[in-house]
């Protein structure tokens, strides 16, 4: 299974990687770890005359505070994700979620980046920056935008980026005290994608009332989606008083695309949707009132 | 596209040659350096057999072109045991572990694991079993890898103490 | 007391030694079809049908040709004239075999049937060249539920008149309504087994190289029998067989798959005389897949009477299977062994069985480690159900019915007859070993605390080691070179059997000789005497004999040459540690190194019968028909209510092969075998749309299980001699056959307080919910 031919570029910086982008149109295509793209092009599912590999360009790779957040560039690969001490602290939620992405060869050349630009709604790294409100910030020839998490995923593995856009990094909040983070997923086996998943990030007062909390789908819609209406339902209550399967129920409630396939009809989807939510807000709750 | 210049080295030799740009890593090694002890037994990167280290990192080499690592560091199984030949622990342990049958994903498997336990050196049995999850084997069922693992953990944890 | 030339001592036998594979394997430097790397050689790469049924209207290879780099673009019409004959050596030339045109001829009969060929100077450029032919397909209506196909209208193959390929019958299951009219409980369910396929992580290959000069014909194979492919070739193309060499050095896994010539190598063998230098075609995992063979696909009605004590009155089993387009090889008369082992292990007064095999454009069937372990599946789900029907522990209603050791041998009422098997005992061993009643009891906390345990096993006899006809010898060359080194040559077709190591093993206790002094070349039919290859778990037992055959000779030589040399009666004389010596008196003794060379070079110090050298050729032939094993498998699992997902426990296998050769080569066979039947039950499934379109055509969708799915597999060894040589039995396919009944049994005894039966095939997560929600 040999990919079909096509002309490879090596930019070494963003400037160089947007100009080739804007001048390549759509037959080009960014070549970052390749994890997802390089099966598409061995099968030949997918064809590009032009690669542009955003590997050598150090602009994009990082982990560092900026602006009070934790920005990651988008060429930073999953491992150090994985292995970041301030992954670890300032975004535990990001940090539980990396060792089910794939496996670990996977995640030695897969990229943050690109696990987010490719929106798959079974990953797990596009719904917790959905359920984080992180920020993409994405560069063209134009210019640099940001565009907020709610407005990146536009459809099964579509975003808003524009066609010549390039992902160059992507800025979690850093957690708040009194907040709790789970994630949990349904795979059929480890490091598969999941069939069905939740994470979930929970902030309480001092009077252990919910503050707010966020909850993120993964593998129940076309793009990873936010439980807004059970966020609602649950913003003031009492977190010990809050019933885990409850929160399941209520994440499910209102999904309107959720797939079918050989792996599951949508109804079996929405069933291990509201137990994997229901575990994962056990997780948060718990860590949210306990620390 | 025509060919293109790619330097690196491998197994501790600097290797440069002409090649397309979609030209594996996997099928680089195989062919245009002769070191076939990378199989293939996917090309879409699940069944591990083609792992080798990029710089150290255990990576699936049939997902990466030779022209993406430029100037890296390349270790096949072919480099793994010492130069006079003499089997690695890993090595070692699944021959005293009977961690192969056909040999077909065992040279993955090798890779996978000398990475692997050189960054996790004292795994629990829940972690080894997911490390190997990576990769396929039709063969064993696994347990005299698993084993195999165990022991080439607990002996280097030995041997540290 | 004259010597007796056959006795060893076992010194090697027995014990688990290391492999002498594993030093090449684990190093890089195995020679695996896709190394073989020839001067100047080209790529092929098949253009396949993207429909399950279709007429080939035209096939346009123009833009293909046009390609820098290509050199052919084979039709059906360049390469299927070349076919002189094709049959397979073990079935004969007289079976009624499925039409097997190498490539598609007029009409594509399942989606990626081979159309067309193309050879390029590398596999890149061959798949650019396979995209650019166009071929003008019709479409036609397809078969593709195996249900319809008997009555359906379209016919897979027009030829045969009938999508029905064959049948057989012992007799019809009204024969026996008298006996399970009167029967107190009768038992009977439909059950279904899914398609999978063997996926060997190499997948299928060869290099053919073709020499117009000699007229000589090299072909490296990846298969599990270089000699039959010789035949198979030589037939194919009237190149005379000691024209063709078939070398294979190392297989990547087979399981079956890898046994018998399909169509995609006969275009290889027809296409590489062809293009003026070494062709290769190494099969790509879509492919594979795709193309490479499926098997398990099939259902039966079952049924047993019981009568009140539980005691199994009868048996019927009426069996249907799907053989897709183009079975290899003529399926019937598996789909027989499927009636005739039915009964299994079970004392069954009355029985009898239907099989049917049917053609759907569907990818073939080819034979699967147990092709016919759906007898062990039906049987032991059915015994499971009708226990939970009767209120019977499952455990209690096998042990009442479990053949006993002076029962044997024991005729079977469908054909087959039993001995030195030990059922009964690998059940109460399995048992013991899990403390059954430990198990019950922890069960029954857990469903108190709503978590759902279950446990279930799965008993079988297994017939191993064919004993006749194609299968019915083997041979060995052994020669003991001049330097006292030990050669042994075998047909071998090792696909990780681990051949090697044992004819090391064997022929170092044989020789009395040190195993480091023995070496073993075998899969190059240059070298090697014709052997059946590795198939029907034949291997130890058949290559057991052959090396007892052979040794047999030299040790008489041996023997001979040194009781002349020391001067001591022959009688007294024995090999031990690559040296003879007088009994009793350790310095007196003489290497075989210097053995040897007398019988080399010093001949006149040979005593006068004695012939000059050490080598010699012997072939060995079965003495029983069918070699028996038995092994009961048992596991025990948790079944998440809310996903559905299964966790095995424990896995239990007590197992009979007789003596074991090396217990770690039979566990190792055995864990094989166990996991792919947990593949078939819990991940595994060949997928089709109802059209006939492939659904799993990769690793993403067709899932195997990895080192997370598996749980650590505990061996209890009983050893039961058979009749052959060592009393060795055959191991190789038994996991496949004991482990899907015992997951199956396992998660319905879990799913019991929700009233599930399970009579269908795979067990996914979304399947189980499914069962658990009564649909």
């Amino acid at each position: 299974m040999k990919p079909a031919p096509f002309e490879y570029h090596a930019p070494h910086s963003v400037a160089d990687a947007t100009r080739l982008l804007a001048e390549l149109g759509e037959g080009a295509k960014v070549l970052a770890g390749g994890q997802s793209l390089v099966p598409m092009l061995a099968l030949r599912l997918a064809l590009f005359e032009h690669l542009v590999d955003i590997g050598r360009i150090d602009e994009l790779k990082g982990i560092e505070r900026r602006e009070g957040a934790l920005w990651i560039g988008a060429g930073t690969t999953e491992a150090a994700v994985e292995r970041s001490p301030e992954v670890a602290s300032d975004v535990p939620l990001l940090a539980r979620a990396t060792p089910l992405v794939g496996h670990f060869q996977i995640r030695s050349r897969g990229t943050l980046g690109g696990s987010i630009a490719h929106a798959d709604p079974a990953a797990e790294y596009p719904a917790v920056a959905l359920a984080l409100d992180a920020t993409m910030e994405v560069a063209s020839s134009r210019g640099r935008r940001r565009i907020a998490a709610g407005e990146f995923f536009d459809g099964l593995w579509t975003t808003t980026m524009e066609p010549d856009e390039l992902l160059v990094g992507v800025s979690f909040p850093v957690r708040s005290a009194r907040s709790g983070f789970g994630i949990e997923e349904f795979a059929r086996r480890h490091g598969d994608f999941a069939i069905a998943g939740a994470c979930v990030a929970v902030e309480v007062d001092a009077d252990a009332r919910i503050e707010r909390c966020a909850i993120g789908l993964i593998g129940l819609g076309s793009t990873p989606e936010r439980a807004t209406a059970a966020e609602a339902e649950l913003t003031g209550r009492p977190v010990g008083e809050v019933d885990a399967e409850e929160v399941g129920r209520l994440a499910m409630a209102g999904l309107s695309s959720v797939p079918s396939d050989l792996h599951g009809s949508a109804e079996y989807r929405r069933r291990v949707g509201a137990a994997m939510t229901a575990r994962a807000w056990t997780s948060a709750a718990s860590e949210a009132r306990h620390g | 596209m025509g060919e293109v210049p790619v330097k690196l080295t491998v197994n501790g030799r600097p290797t440069e040659a002409e090649v397309e740009p979609r030209m594996t890593l996997a099928d680089f090694l195989r062919e245009t350096c002769r070191l076939t002890g990378t199989h293939l037994g996917c090309e879409h990167g699940v069944c591990g057999a083609c792992t080798v280290l990029v710089d150290g990192a255990a990576v699936r080499a049939c997902l990466v072109f030779a022209v993406q690592v430029e100037g890296a560091e390349i270790t096949t199984i072919e480099g793994i045991a010492s130069p006079d030949g003499e089997l690695s622990p890993v090595q070692s342990a699944f021959r005293e572990c009977h961690g192969l049958q056909c040999g077909f994903c065992t040279p993955g498997f090798i890779v996978s694991v000398t990475a692997f336990l050189r960054d996790h050196p004292s795994p629990t049995d829940d972690e080894i079993r997911e490390a190997l999850a990576g990769n396929l084997c039709r063969c064993t069922g696994y347990q005299g890898i698993f084993d195999a693992v165990r022991r080439a953990a607990d002996a280097a944890g030995r041997e540290r103490s | 007391m004259t010597a007796d030339p056959t006795a060893t001592e076992a010194r090697y036998s027995g014990r688990r030694v290391r492999r002498v594979e594993d030093a090449r394997l684990l190093t890089g430097h195995g020679t695996f079809v896709d190394d073989v790397s020839l001067p100047g050689m080209l790529h092929a790469c098949f253009v396949r049908s993207p429909l399950a049924r279709a007429a080939i209207l035209e096939i346009d290879a123009s833009a293909a040709l046009a390609l820098p780099g290509v050199h052919h673009v084979f039709t059906a019409a360049d390469l299927n004239p070349g076919v002189h004959e094709q049959w397979h050596t073990s079935l004969g030339p007289k079976m009624p075999e499925t039409p097997r045109p190498p490539l598609a001829e007029g009409e594509v009969r399942f989606v990626g049937d081979p159309v067309a060929l193309v050879v390029a100077r590398s596999r890149y450029l061959a798949e650019d060249a396979a995209e650019r032919v166009e071929v003008d397909y019709e479409p036609l209506a397809a078969v593709v539920d195996y249900g319809e196909a008997e009555h359906a209208e379209a016919l897979v193959h027009p030829s045969h008149g009938s999508n029905v390929i064959g049948g057989f019958a012992t007799m019809p299951a009204s024969a026996l309504d008298e006996v399970f009219g009167a029967a107190a409980h009768v038992a009977s369910a439909t059950i279904h087994q899914q398609a999978v396929t063997h996926v060997p992580i190499e997948a299928r290959g060869l290099v053919v190289d073709y020499s117009q000069a000699t007229g000589e014909l090299t072909i490296y194979a990846s298969t599990q029998t270089p000699h039959e492919v010789r035949l198979f070739c030589s037939r194919l193309l009237a190149i005379p067989e000691h024209h063709i060499r078939v070398v294979t050095r190392d297989t990547g896994g087979g399981f079956g798959q890898k046994v018998m010539v399909q169509r995609d190598e006969m275009c290889l063998m027809l296409a590489g005389p062809k293009v003026g230098a070494p062709l290769k075609w190494v099969e790509d995992r879509r492919e594979n897949l795709i193309a490479g063979g499926k098997s398990r696909q099939e259902h039966a009605d079952v049924k047993l009477a019981f009568d009140a004590d539980g005691a199994i009155q009868a048996a019927y089993i009426d069996f249907v299977q799907d053989c897709g387009a183009y079975p290899t090889p003529w399926p019937v008369g598996t789909a027989a062994s499927v009636g005739m082992l039915f009964p299994g292990p079970y004392r069954v007064p009355r029985a009898g069985f239907t099989v049917k095999t049917l053609y759907t454009n569907t990818v073939g069937r080819a034979p699967y480690r147990g092709p016919w372990q759906f007898e062990s599946l039906a049987r032991e789900v059915l015994l499971d159900i009708a226990a939970r029907q009767m209120g019977m522990d499952p455990v209690e209603l096998r042990r009442r019915n479990l053949l006993r050791r002076d029962e044997l041998p024991y005729a079977n009422q469908n054909g087959m007859t039993y001995d030195n098997v030990t059922p009964l005992e690998t059940f109460e061993q399995a048992l013991e070993m899990l403390d059954y009643p430990a198990f019950r009891a922890e069960q029954a906390e857990a469903r108190r605390a709503g978590r759902y345990l279950g446990v279930g096993l799965g008993n079988y006899v297994e017939p191993s080691t064919p004993g006749q006809g194609y299968y019915g010898t083997e041979a060995a060359t052994i020669r003991i070179e001049p330097s006292g080194r030990v050669n042994v040559y075998v047909a071998g077709g090792s696909s990780g059997n681990s051949i090697e190591t044992t004819v090391v093993q064997l022929a170092a206790d044989a020789l009395g000789v040190k195993i480091e002094d023995v070496h073993t070349i075998q899969g190059d039919t240059a070298v090697t005497g014709f052997g059946a290859g590795t198939a029907g778990s034949r291997s130890a037992s058949m290559t057991a004999g052959a090396v007892r055959e052979t040794a047999k000779v030299l040790r008489e030589r041996l023997l001979a040459v040194a009781a002349h040399v020391l001067k001591a009666p022959v009688d007294d004389v024995e090999l031990a540690e690559s040296r003879a010596r007088v009994r009793g008196e350790p310095d007196r003794g003489i290497t075989l190194k210097e053995l040897a060379d007398i019988a080399y070079f010093k001949t006149r110090k040979l005593p006068p019968e004695v012939p000059a050298g050490l080598e010699a050729s012997a072939r060995y032939t079965a003495e029983v028909q069918t070699i028996w094993v038995n092994a009961t498998h048992l596991c025990t699992c948790e079944v998440d209510m809310a996903t559905g997902q299964v966790k095995l426990l424990r896995y239990i296998v007590s197992e009979d092969c007789g003596p074991m050769i090396n217990p770690s080569v039979v566990e190792g066979q055995i864990a094989g075998g166990t996991v792919q039947g947990i593949g078939g039950v819990l991940y595994e499934h060949l997928a089709y749309d109802e059209d006939g379109n492939p659904l799993t055509t990769t690793f993403m969708d067709y899932l195997l299980p990895t080192a997370t799915e598996v749980p650590r597999i505990e061996y209890g060894h009983i050893e039961t001699p058979s009749p052959g040589p060592g009393g060795y039995k055959g191991v190789g396919e038994g996991g496949a056959i004991g482990a899907p009944p015992a997951v199956v049994n396992a998660v319905a005894d879990a799913l019991s307080p929700f009233g599930v039966t399970i009579t269908r095939l795979p067990l996914s997560p979304a399947r189980i919910v499914e069962l658990i929600e009564g649909r």
